[in-house]
C-alpha cells in the first residue's frame, strides 16, 4: 500500500489541479525537492523527471504507478487531441522490467520510468514509423533511431509516436496525412508544427517528455502555442541517424518537456557523436543541468551582468500586439533578474524566410526522391517502371509535400540553380555572420517563437504563404545553426481561453549549456498563472 | 502474374548502404541538375559542377515553373485538377522567392551548411547490417533473391 507521502508524491507527477491561493511566505522551491512550495502564485513546474527518479529508488512509487497514471491519462485526452499515431502496447511491460530490476538493488538509468514521446518521422524498430504520410503507411524500420535508442537504453519507455505535418513539412500538424491534433488549450486550435503531436502530448502530460524534429521551427513554434518548453539543439549536437529527411543542412532532433529541467535532461540522454552521422559533432557533451542553480539558493540578481539582445525585426508589424506585450514583459523580468537588455538588429533577417524555403524545398526534393514504392512503403499497381514511381508517389505524397518536391525540383534545374539555390546559400553566410557578430555583443538574443498564438484549425490550410510568414522568427536560427529554446512566458487572450506565447532564447552554437541555465532561472522566477491546459486542470485522479 | 519481361533491380545480396545508394539509383538520372545532399567531399564538388553558365541576368528571363515537366522529373504523376491547383500557387510561392534577385551578393561565399564541426567520414569500408531480414520483409514486390519491378518502357519505341 501507498503511504500518504507517496501518494502525494504519485499526484504531484500528475498535472495539479487549479491551484486554490496560498498563505504568504517566502519561496523556497530547490530543483529536487518534492515539496509544493508555498508562495504568493503558483510554484514553477520542479522536474518531473528527477522527482520521478527520487520517488522510484526510494520505493515510494513504482514505474508501473507511473506508467498506468499516465495512460490513463492518455486515454482520456486521446479522443479530443489526438495526438498519437501509434500507441506502444508494451508501455507496463517495459514499466515491470525498471521495477524488477530497481527491486534487485540494479543500477536503472537517469529515464528509468520515464515517457517519452516520439514523432512519428524517428525510426522505432518495434513500432510503425510512417513520417505523417501514406507513402509509409504499415512501414516498421528495421532499426531505431539512435536518439531512440540512447533513450532506450537510459531507461526511458517510448509510449508512442507523435502525430506531425507530413514528412515535417507544416507548421500546424493540419498537413498529416492521417489526423489533425488539437491544441490542448483549444481544441478548435492547433498545436503547431510540424512536432504538434510531441508538444500536445506534453502540454497534456500525456507523456513526460517528448522528441521532436525542427528544420525552421518545428519544436519551437509548437512548444510556443502549447505552453511547453522546446529546445533546438545547435545542428551536429544530436545524432540525425534514423531521423527521416526533410533538409539535411537544417533538420535537428529537438526536446519537449514541461519544465526546463527536464527538457535538459532529455538533451543530456540523446546528445553525443554518432559515426552513423557524419555531420554529428564530435564535441563533448557536458552535463547540461549540472550548472542549474535551485531557485531557494538564487541571489538578488542572479543573471547580474548578462547581456541580452531582443531582436528588433521580431517585434514590429504583423506581429500580434499581445505577442509584443508577453515578450516585452519577458525582457523586464530578465532586467529584474540582473539581465542588461538592449535592442539589436539583425541585417537581412527578413531574407533568411524565402532562403529558406528555397534551401528546404531543394533539399526536400532530393530526400524524398527515395519514397518511390520499391524497397518500403506503398507500392502502386503499375505494368511500367516510371509509373510505378509516378503513381505510388503521387497516392503516397500529400498536396504540401508535392508542391515542395516540385518548388524544389524547379529551383534545381539547370538554369535556376544560380538564381535560387546558390543565392539562398549565400543568404545563409549573411545571416550566420550577422547571428555571429550578435552573439560576440550579446550572451542570448531573444524573440517571440512566432508572430500570434495558435491560430484556428484551418485558418492557413489553403494559404501557403501565410503559413511560411508564420516561421520567420524561427528559420534563421536553422540557417546559422545555433541552439534555441523556448519556454513558456505570458498568455494572450484567445476568446473564450487564454492562450500560452513561448520566449525564444537564442544562443552561440554549442552554447545550450548558457541557455538552459538562463531558461531554469528565468521559468523559477516567473510569477503568474502556471501553464497546465484547462484539458487537465479537473485532473483530480490523484 | 508473368510479364513478357521484369526488369531485376537488386540482387539480395547487393542492397548497398543508404549513402552509397543515393548515388547510384536512378535518382541520378531522374534530377540531372539536382544534388542529392551527401555530406562528402563528392558532393561539394557535384554542387559546383552544377552551377551553369546560364545565369539570367533578371528574374524576369527566368521561365516560370513549367508543372506538367517538374511532375515527369520529380516522378509524381500529378492529375489534371493538382495541375490547375498548384500552378498557381507554386507560381505565388516562386515570385516571392524572386526578392533574392535584388539583394547584393557579389563577393558573399554560398554556405553549405550550418558552420560547425566539418565533415566526420568514417572509413570507407563495407559494414553488414545487421538486420536483413527486417529490410527484405519490408520490400512490397520480392522474389528472391529480387526486388520486383515492372519492365522499364524505352521511351524512343513508344
Amino acid at each position: 500500500m501507498l503511504s500518504t507521502t507517496a501518494q502525494s508524491q504519485l499526484c504531484r507527477l500528475r498535472p495539479i489541479p487549479a491551484l486554490k491561493p496560498r498563505p504568504l511566505t517566502t519561496t523556497s522551491s530547490s530543483l529536487l525537492t518534492d515539496q509544493s512550495p508555498p508562495s504568493t502564485s503558483p510554484p514553477p513546474p520542479p522536474s518531473q523527471i528527477l522527482t520521478l527518479r527520487r520517488s522510484l529508488l526510494s520505493r515510494q512509487v513504482t514505474a508501473v504507478q507511473i506508467a498506468e497514471s499516465y495512460l490513463a491519462r492518455l486515454r482520456l485526452t486521446e479522443p479530443h487531441l489526438n495526438s498519437f499515431l501509434h500507441v506502444s502496447d508494451s508501455v507496463v511491460r517495459e514499466a515491470q522490467s525498471i521495477d524488477d530490476r530497481i527491486s534487485r538493488d540494479e543500477d536503472v538509468g537517469p529515464l528509468a520510468g520515464v515517457l517519452v514521446g516520439v514523432k512519428d518521422n524517428m525510426c522505432t524498430a518495434d513500432m510503425p514509423s510512417t513520417g505523417g504520410s501514406r507513402i509509409l503507411e504499415g512501414y516498421r524500420p528495421p532499426f531505431d533511431a539512435t536518439a531512440v535508442r540512447k533513450v532506450r537504453e537510459l531507461g526511458g519507455i517510448v509510449v508512442g509516436k507523435t502525430n506531425l505535418d507530413e514528412f515535417g513539412m507544416g507548421s500546424t500538424t493540419e498537413g498529416s496525412a492521417y489526423k489533425v491534433t488539437a491544441n490542448p488549450w483549444d481544441v478548435s486550435r492547433v498545436p503547431g508544427g510540424s512536432s504538434g503531436g510531441s508538444a500536445a502530448a506534453v502540454s497534456a502530460r500525456q507523456c513526460m517528455v517528448a522528441l521532436g524534429s525542427d528544420t525552421g521551427g518545428s519544436v519551437r513554434q509548437p512548444a510556443s502555442f502549447c505552453g511547453v518548453v522546446g529546445l533546438k539543439p545547435t545542428y551536429g549536437r544530436v545524432s540525425r541517424y534514423g531521423l527521416m529527411a526533410y533538409a539535411s543542412s537544417l533538420d535537428v532532433i529537438g526536446c519537449f518537456g514541461s519544465s526546463v529541467a527536464d527538457t535538459a535532461i532529455l538533451l543530456n540522454a540523446i546528445s553525443g557523436h554518432d559515426r552513423r552521422d557524419a555531420t554529428s559533432s564530435k564535441r563533448e557533451v557536458p552535463d547540461f543541468i549540472s550548472h542549474f542553480t535551485a531557485s531557494n539558493t538564487l541571489e538578488d540578481k542572479p543573471l547580474e551582468g548578462m547581456r541580452v539582445g531582443l531582436i528588433c525585426e521580431t517585434l514590429g508589424s504583423g506581429v500580434d500586439s499581445g505577442v509584443v506585450s508577453v515578450i516585452n514583459a519577458a525582457a523586464s523580468h530578465m532586467e529584474e533578474l540582473g539581465c542588461i537588455v538592449k535592442e539589436v538588429s539583425l541585417p537581412s533577417f527578413s531574407l533568411g524566410l524565402p532562403a529558406y524555403y528555397i534551401l528546404a524545398s531543394s533539399e526536400s526534393s532530393s530526400n524524398l526522391s527515395r519514397y518511390d514504392g520499391v524497397r518500403y512503403g506503398s507500392q502502386a499497381v503499375a505494368d511500367e517502371l516510371s509509373s510505378l514511381y509516378g503513381v505510388s508517389r503521387a497516392e503516397g505524397f500529400g498536396s504540401e509535400v508535392k508542391r515542395r518536391i516540385l518548388m524544389g525540383t524547379y529551383a534545381l534545374s539547370a538554369g535556376y540553380y544560380d538564381a535560387y539555390y546558390k543565392r539562398a546559400q549565400q543568404v545563409r553566410t549573411i545571416i550566420q555572420k550577422s547571428f555571429k557578430a550578435a552573439l560576440d555583443e550579446n550572451d542570448i538574443l531573444i524573440s517571440p517563437a512566432a508572430p500570434s498564438a495558435a491560430y484556428k484549425i484551418g485558418e492557413k490550410k489553403n494559404d501557403p504563404l501565410a503559413m511560411y510568414a508564420g516561421d520567420i522568427m524561427t528559420v534563421n536560427v536553422n540557417l546559422a545553426g545555433l541552439p534555441a529554446l523556448v519556454l513558456p512566458s505570458g498568455f494572450v487572450d484567445g476568446g473564450p481561453f487564454s492562450l500560452p506565447v513561448g520566449l525564444q532564447m537564442i544562443g552561440a552554437a554549442f552554447d545550450e549549456e548558457k541557455l538552459l541555465k538562463v531558461g531554469h532561472i528565468f521559468e523559477q522566477t516567473l510569477r503568474g498563472r502556471r501553464f497546465v491546459p484547462p484539458i487537465i486542470e479537473d485532473d483530480n485522479t490523484c | 502474374m508473368a510479364m513478357a519481361s521484369r526488369t531485376l533491380l537488386l540482387l539480395k545480396g547487393a542492397i548497398p548502404t543508404n549513402h552509397r545508394r543515393l548515388l547510384f539509383t536512378r535518382n541520378f538520372v531522374a534530377f540531372s541538375n539536382s544534388i542529392p545532399l551527401l555530406h562528402t567531399k563528392l558532393d561539394s564538388v557535384i554542387i559546383r559542377s552544377c552551377s551553369t553558365s546560364k545565369s539570367p541576368s533578371s528574374s524576369s528571363s527566368l521561365e516560370p515553373p513549367d508543372l506538367p515537366r517538374l511532375a515527369e522529373t520529380a516522378r509524381i504523376s500529378l492529375t489534371p485538377q493538382e495541375i490547375e491547383e498548384f500552378t498557381p500557387k507554386i507560381r505565388q510561392v516562386v515570385d516571392w522567392f524572386g526578392q533574392l534577385q535584388d539583394v547584393e551578393l557579389q563577393s558573399v561565399e554560398p554556405a553549405l551548411r550550418a558552420d560547425t564541426d566539418g565533415d566526420q567520414l568514417r572509413e570507407d569500408v563495407p559494414e553488414t547490417f545487421h538486420n536483413r531480414e527486417a529490410l527484405i520483409s519490408s520490400v512490397p514486390s520480392y522474389e528472391e533473391p529480387f526486388i520486383k519491378v515492372p519492365k522499364v518502357l524505352n521511351k524512343e519505341s513508344e
